[in-house]
């Protein structure tokens, strides 16, 4: 902040003044503010759940602010490395010159991790196509480079989001500034994506023109934030590798209308993970056939699958002289002096004193360094042993204290040392730099290595000196699109698992609405009365058939205690409620690209009190009860949004699908299970079938307080306008079930949903005929139950068909499961 | 000596497979000391896509792509090829074993091909056991040819061939501690040893003549996919190639297929499938010399 003189650099200019403004309280105020954004908009924890502290991203309000003079110098140096490293990495894969002249060491490439055999001989048009790297600012002033990152760095979308959330939290911060946008730099990004496909004219007449997809490794991935948002900001596919498959040398994303060709895929998993059949077998996150793909040019991979391999620290040592080599130019970015172990000398200078530098795996740039000065000598002797015995194993940097920024702690500024990540993307040839990046600041070991799962960051502003350099985003030649509706793009997982979010949401409403029928009885104290006895065996009949308790408290005793203690424990860790949850928040989360900020976070805020209302329940049924009333309220939240916000296509197709099927297939077992009982019992079975279905008012309103058979089964059964009945359902999983694009099958499982609101109606008419409608109604339970197993095999159907039957690969030949049975897995499947 | 291969291996799967992909290393390379006359390869079924190229190590690999539902796959590798291995140098012409490491672990003109194998590789990890019972064959400035022969020697004398004992997966240290295995347990030990006092040390899949030259005793190994070790001997002399199993130096009875840094880089069907249940493999090797 402050120059080598005791002058305020002149970046902070302006930034002093509008914070001097706010006060210091005023500053910790947005502070707060700030982080309470981050986590409504779940950017720092994905799941609700045990809360993990030290897993979370936090923003500084207090932004980095860099010249746009000096930035520029960033970026010159910067893009001369990746082209540098391309340069490299198109030789270690090609002819290997470097190695043959003894330019670099054979370790440092034949012992590299990164270093992927079946890459050599890969078309190497453009190996590097994004590159990142980590900058230290030294006492000097000077940036220097600690970490080249050409795998697939992280961080690139908390470093949008740093943004978006400063200009909302602190407005009058970024508006008086001449900031320079992060957007424009994405939009060169999607466009030079296009450009990679092989043969952009041929993918260009496919409607929408080249498809780019994002390969995720998914939401076990500490980076699916930054994937998920990547590929909304690059407006490509989001898949997994189970989404994709190799036919005939092409790649293919498996959607709900069939195989669509992939021409370029962004790749955001380990190179060595991505095919089975060619790298590593033991993955279970690739995709056989990829390699073979790539290396046709059918699909072109960015980056390739062995840029890792110039991660190497080590490399860093040989870097002016490859420059020199292959670029003829001097090395303008210099790197944190690094020294490779394998030469005697480098070697000698770091045994006389270690305590001077990082000590580095030579070709692991993801390990974290070790610091000889910070350990104990015992530990010290053990590395510098180590070193002796593999010295080319190993390298080392010199210890830079990086330079300090302010950043706010408790109310009061501090400085704290900060590493600078850039980032950058290659359109043919042409490299550009983010007008920004992810500043963080490094807590003690974290120096060097990958980047951390959470910490404090810094927003990176590039000022621009004079209104004049102000420029805004290129306008891009964009191809008319054609206007598209439906939705058959959506890949088959997604909709496959929108579709059990649905169902599982439902799942969890009918769980809170029983549980409620039961604990509104139970609370009434005391014993209980036999009608009340009857009803509560009912519902814990339903209670059974959804899951939620063993089928050994379905005898209610005349205390109801059994029962109580049965409720309680669905809250346990292990309950069926918990269980629920987790279920929920699984699929969430792996459908959260396909819902908006504010629609992720109502789904998941709600979902987190219901959760821990329910944990808090404790031992008591008021307890209990407080947190059905949450579990409604997410719920609620959930169907509202889904109505109100999300668009009618695919995606929304799925989740009310689930969601409907669900409900027809428990108000019809919930039914059978109310009126199966002795005709003199009926009216009891009749009562408790309208409250299961959220209808006695309903009744009151039309048939005031004469209960009768045919008119509560109408409204529960028939009734096409009851919400909480069954032929609603019916109805709506018919006309969804229209709604998807493809003939056939559609119209035989309409035509399955339209046979049973027949069926139902039917039922009704016969029991209104009927000389004695009780003796009628108590002989439907059977009919029900067939209905119900109907539902549930047409919901199987619909699995089966638009979801894909997903066998897990294997691996042969390798002698590694050579006897193992084959899994034949559904996905999704509760 | 010219030799006639035929090599077929058959996978029976218990319920059909709906997609499959296999890469192979199976058609044998021209080397130094071997010629291939012809080889050809023949799918049952045939597959959907194929494709042929040189991996990293310039072995012939091929892809095979099925797509269509299948419950047998079998492939037959039908080859001429001709071999004559020259004999190694006289042992004292070969560097001492120090001087060999240090010029590969160098690299540079000369070594650095041979320094890739120095390292370790996927199914061997460093196994200091291993290095321990190998340098035993090398005392300080003993040329390298002579302790390569010593330790090809101790190993068949050492170790008893005993297949079942061992798999595909069967570790280093597994095979010292029950001194027993197969041909390709024998070459990783070896490898494993020579790469832990820092010489370069190649796996060569191949094949051995199934019957043993007149007058000669029956070799262990024939009958199936062979394996033996390449050790490298300076920019000099090159690579000599030697089976410890039979305790050979390779000359006329040998047909190289591929060159890797373990089985994993070269083994010879690999394949990822999905569907299929249990499954059988069936692999029958024939190499018969052509008069």
């Amino acid at each position: 902040m402050v120059d080598g003189k005791g002058g305020l650099r002149p970046q902070w200019r302006g930034l002093i003044g509008t914070f001097a403004a706010l006060g210091g309280g005023g500053l910790a105020e947005r502070g707060a503010r700030l982080r309470r954004a981050f986590e409504e908009e779940g950017v720092t924890s994905m799941l609700p759940g045990p809360s993990t502290t030290d897993h979370i991203w936090r923003c500084d309000p207090v932004p980095l602010p860099i010249l746009a003079s000096d930035f520029a110098d960033i970026e010159a140096g910067l893009i001369q490395r990746a082209r540098l490293l391309e340069a490299i990495l198109a030789d270690l894969y090609g002819r290997q010159s470097l190695l043959a002249d003894g330019t670099l060491p054979p370790s440092l490439v034949y012992d590299n991790p990164g270093f992927q055999r079946a890459c050599c001989g890969m078309p190497q048009d453009s190996g590097l196509h994004f590159y990142a790297a980590d900058l230290v600012r030294g006492p000097d002033g000077a940036w220097r480079v600690l970490a080249d990152r050409t795998a697939g760095a992280g961080g690139i979308g908390f470093a949008r989001e740093n943004r978006r959330m400063l200009s909302r939290v602190l407005p009058e911060l970024t508006r008086p500034m001449q900031l320079r946008h992060l957007r424009p730099f994405f939009d060169f990004w999607q466009d030079s994506l296009h450009k990679l496909a092989h043969n952009p004219a041929l993918s260009a007449t496919r409607s929408g023109g080249p498809a780019v997809a994002l390969l995720t490794p998914g939401t076990s991935s500490p980076q699916w934030f930054e994937h998920m948002f990547l590929a909304r900001e690059l407006s490509c596919a989001l898949v997994e590798g189970g989404d994709l498959t190799v036919r005939g040398g092409v790649l293919y994303l498996k959607t709900l209308r069939g195989l669509q060709q992939v021409d370029v895929l962004v790749r955001r998993s380990e190179g060595r993970l991505i095919d089975p059949l060619e790298l590593d077998q033991r993955s279970h996150i690739g995709v056989p056939g990829l390699m073979d793909a790539a290396r046709s040019g059918a699909v072109k991979i960015a980056n390739d699958p062995g840029a890792a391999a110039a991660e190497a620290p080590a490399l860093a040592a040989f870097l002016p002289n490859l420059c020199n080599r292959l670029l003829d130019e001097r090395l303008m970015m210099q790197s944190v002096p690094t020294l490779w172990l394998g030469e005697a000398r480098a070697r000698a200078m770091v045994q006389q004193d270690p305590n001077r530098w990082l000590i580095r795996p030579a070709t692991d740039g993801n390990a974290h360094a070790m610091t000889p000065a910070e350990m104990l000598p015992a530990d010290r002797e053990v590395l510098m042993r180590k070193i002796e015995q593999r010295p080319w194993d190993w390298a080392a940097s010199a210890i830079i204290p990086p330079s300090v920024a302010p950043c706010l702690q408790g109310e009061r500024l501090e400085p704290l040392p900060v590493v600078l990540r850039v980032f950058l993307v290659q359109d043919q040839g042409e490299w550009r730099a983010m007008q920004g990046g992810l500043a963080r600041v490094v807590e003690p070991g974290q120096l060097a290595g990958s980047l951390p799962m959470g910490g404090l960051s810094k927003d990176v502003w590039v000022l621009n000196e004079e209104r004049s350099d102000v420029i805004g985003p290129a306008p891009l030649p964009a191809p008319v699109l054609r206007i598209r509706r439906t939705s058959g793009d959506l890949p088959s997982r997604v909709a496959d698992n929108l579709f059990w979010l649905g169902r599982h949401v439902e799942r969890m409403e009918r769980s809170g609405r029983l549980i409620r029928a039961a604990v509104s009885r139970l609370a009434r104290g005391a014993t209980l009365a036999p009608r009340e006895v009857v009803e509560l065996q009912s519902v814990a009949r339903c209670l059974v058939e959804a899951g939620c308790i063993s089928p050994d408290f379905v005898r209610v005793e005349s205390s109801g205690a059994g029962l109580a203690e049965a409720l309680i424990a669905t809250t346990r860790d292990t309950g069926a409620l918990m269980q629920q949850f987790a279920n929920i928040s699984r699929l969430t989360e792996s459908v959260r690209d396909r819902l908006t900020g504010d629609m992720y976070a109502t789904f998941t805020q709600t979902l987190r009190s219901a959760r821990e209302d329910a944990l808090n329940a404790g031992r008591s049924l008021d307890g209990l009860s407080h947190a059905m009333v949450s579990i409604q309220r997410y719920t609620n939240a959930v169907a509202g949004v889904a109505a109100e916000s999300m668009v009618r296509g695919g995606g929304w197709i799925f989740l009310d699908l689930g969601r409907r099927m669900e409900r027809a297939h428990a108000v019809t077992s919930e039914i059978a299970i109310a009126i199966n009982q002795t005709p003199p019992r009926i009216e009891t079975g009749l009562r408790l079938a309208l409250e299961l279905c959220d209808s006695a008012i309903t009744y009151r309103t039309r048939y005031m307080n004469v209960l009768q058979p045919a008119p509560v089964l109408d409204l529960v059964l028939a009734d096409q306008g009851n919400p909480r009945g069954l032929a609603f359902q019916l109805v709506a999983i018919h006309s969804l079930l229209d709604e998807l694009s493809e003939p056939g099958p559609r119209e035989m499982f309409a035509g399955v949903a339209a046979g049973l609101v027949a069926e139902v109606e039917a039922l009704v008419e016969g029991v209104l005929a009927a000389k004695d409608q009780a003796l009628a109604a108590s002989d439907l339970p059977p009919m029900l139950e067939g209905i119900a197993n109907t539902i549930g095999d047409l919901s199987d159907r619909i699995t089966r068909r638009y979801f894909a039957l997903l066998p897990v690969a294997r691996s042969v030949g390798t002698g590694e499961a050579d006897d193992s049975e084959d899994t034949e897995q559904l996905q999704g499947v509760a | 000596m010219r030799y006639r291969i035929s090599h077929t291996t058959t996978y029976d799967y218990a319920r059909p497979v709906d997609l499959a992909s296999h890469m192979l290393h199976l058609l044998p390379r021209d080397v130094p000391g071997q010629s291939v006359m012809s080889a050809a390869l023949e799918a049952e079924p045939l597959p959907g896509r194929m494709n042929l190229a040189d991996d990293h190590f310039g072995n012939h690999v091929s892809w095979m792509f099925l797509d269509r539902r299948h419950d047998r796959f079998s492939v037959t590798l039908k080859a001429e090829v001709d071999v004559f291995f020259q004999p190694p140098p006289p042992v004292d012409e070969t560097l001492p074993w120090e001087d060999v490491a240090a010029v590969a672990l160098a690299g540079g003109p000369g070594a650095w091909q041979a320094a890739e194998f120095l390292f370790d590789s996927p199914m061997l990890p460093a196994e200091p056991a291993a290095g321990a019972y190998a340098v035993v064959s090398f005392p300080p400035g003993r040329p390298v040819l002579e302790g390569l022969l010593d330790l090809n020697a101790r190993i068949r004398k050492e170790f008893s061939f005993k297949p079942g004992v061992t798999n595909v997966q069967t570790t280093v240290a597994k095979v010292l501690s029950q001194r027993a295995g197969v041909c390709q347990d024998f070459t990783h030990l070896m490898i494993a040893g020579l790469r832990a006092i820092g010489l370069p040390a190649r796996y060569v899949s191949g094949y051995l003549r199934t019957r043993p030259p007149p007058g000669q005793p029956a070799r262990r190994g024939a009958d199936q996919s062979h394996a033996w070790v390449g050790a490298w001997m300076g920019p000099a002399h090159g690579w000599v190639d030697l089976d410890p199993t039979n305790n050979l130096v390779v000359k006329d009875e040998h047909v190289v297929l591929a060159y890797g840094r373990d089985y994993s880089d070269i083994s010879p069907v690999r394949g990822v499938i999905l569907g299929g249940g249990r499954h059988n493999v069936s692999v029958g090797v024939d190499l018969e010399a052509v008069e």
